[in-house]
């Protein structure tokens, strides 16, 4: 049974440019949520989700629903881009250490990280010491997962953050299920020690 | 099962997923080991708190910025492909007229008669005995040479500046380290 995704996707195929415009609404606030989290970075999480959306749209083309879902393609495809940005920057890192004389812990140059603090909503019922204890555990469970090696971030962002099955995640990732469900159970117990102190 | 394979089904039990034998001996474990218990329910709310981190929104200008953007990866790769085409058909227009495809063949003939000759009148070997004889005479010169011109040209690459060819002690160094870095960059993920 075709789901709404797909039937987009035929009708932007058959020359419908509302149908994209569609799915990019429908799909644009899971994915820069997606990004986000997995590379801690709000500010790449925009341009690398429309990198996301223009790497579709000019595969469109190509697209067949019988084989593949949408959401898993375009999390594969947003997965990849992820991946590249991180290893770009870890060697723009490596190279800054080592022509840096005495650069010590360089924050300055490195991305704009999620503040969850300075990002907090208006909220009427408002409560300044509960609001910053849980903008605090908010900011600490983010700095955790950014600290989780990538082949366990990226399954359990998929997982407890966008709400993928197991099949879905590994679908995006090309994974066996069996490895799959092992590494975000990794992923989940080394939060848990990552976490001691807050919870 | 001893508390390590316990911990193996933690996601599975959390989410209820465990079969009828792995849940009895799972249980089994669970009711016997104060440890696994506390161990469990610090897992189970720090999977919880990931759950209910609040999403990001995008910002407002998010589709307006990929129109933008769609719209101009368009126009490029529009502008490629008519530059093609009119390359490609302006070489077609020149072979359609007689005259022109006559001249066209005659010079391609004329081009490969001379290369012929040419080859001919060329000393054979001679010319190439210089070169190895001095890698020949000298085998671990090149080597060290051509690193040498590699680590300028990532150099080159990297600093985006051309940089003298004279190798003073200090420049040497920072080539030298300017290759580790390369290396290490193949090696490593995050
Ligand atoms: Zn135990």
């Amino acid at each position: 049974m075709p789901d709404l995704d797909d039937e987009l996707m035929e009708r932007y195929q058959k020359g419908d440019e509302n149908a994209f415009t569609l799915l990019v609404r429908r799909h644009q606030q899971p994915l820069v949520n997606f990004i986000a989290r997995f590379i801690n970075d709000r500010d790449s999480a925009e341009d690398l989700a429309q990198e996301t959306f223009i790497r579709i749209f000019k595969a469109a083309h190509r697209y067949k629903s019988e084989g593949a879902h949408f959401k898993t393609w375009m999390y594969h495809i947003a997965s990849n881009l992820c991946k590249n940005e991180l290893r770009n920057r870890g060697r723009r890192d490596r190279y800054r250490v080592d022509n840096v004389v005495n650069s010590g812990n360089d924050s300055d140059g490195d991305a704009e990280q999620i503040d969850l603090i300075g990002n907090a909503p208006a909220n009427p019922a408002y409560q300044p010491e509960v609001a910053l204890e849980r903008k605090e555990l908010q900011n600490a469970i983010q700095k955790a997962i950014s600290e989780l090696p990538e082949q366990y971030r990226l399954p359990l962002v998929l997982r407890d953050l966008q709400g993928l099955s197991y099949d879905e995640i590994s679908e995006v990732l090309e994974l066996r299920d069996g490895t799959t469900k092992s590494r975000i159970n990794r992923a989940r117990l080394m939060l848990k020690e990552k976490l001691k102190p807050f919870i | 099962m001893n508390c390590l394979q316990v911990e193996k089904h933690f996601s599975a039990y959390f989410e209820d997923t465990l079969d009828y034998q792995t849940l009895q001996t799972f249980e089994g474990h669970f009711a016997e080991c104060e440890t696994c218990q506390a161990e469990y329910t610090r897992f189970q709310e720090s999977v919880k708190a990931v759950q209910q981190l609040p999403q990001i929104e995008p910002s407002p200008y998010f589709i307006p910025a990929l129109q933008q953007r769609l719209t101009t990866e368009e126009r490029e790769t529009r502008s490629i492909k008519d530059v093609l085409t009119t390359q490609w058909q302006q070489l077609l227009d020149v072979f359609r007229r007689p005259k022109w495809a006559f001249s066209g063949v005659f010079a391609l003939i004329l081009a490969a008669a001379g290369t012929y000759f040419y080859q001919d009148l060329r000393p054979g070997p001679v010319a190439t005995t210089p070169l190895t004889k001095q890698v020949a005479t000298s085998p671990e010169v090149f080597p060290v040479q051509q690193s040498r011109r590699v680590a300028a040209d990532r150099n080159q690459l990297l600093r985006g500046s051309v940089i003298s060819t004279p190798t003073q002690p200090m420049q040497q160094r920072y080539m030298l380290k300017q290759v580790s870095y390369t290396t290490t960059s193949t090696s490593g993920g995050l």
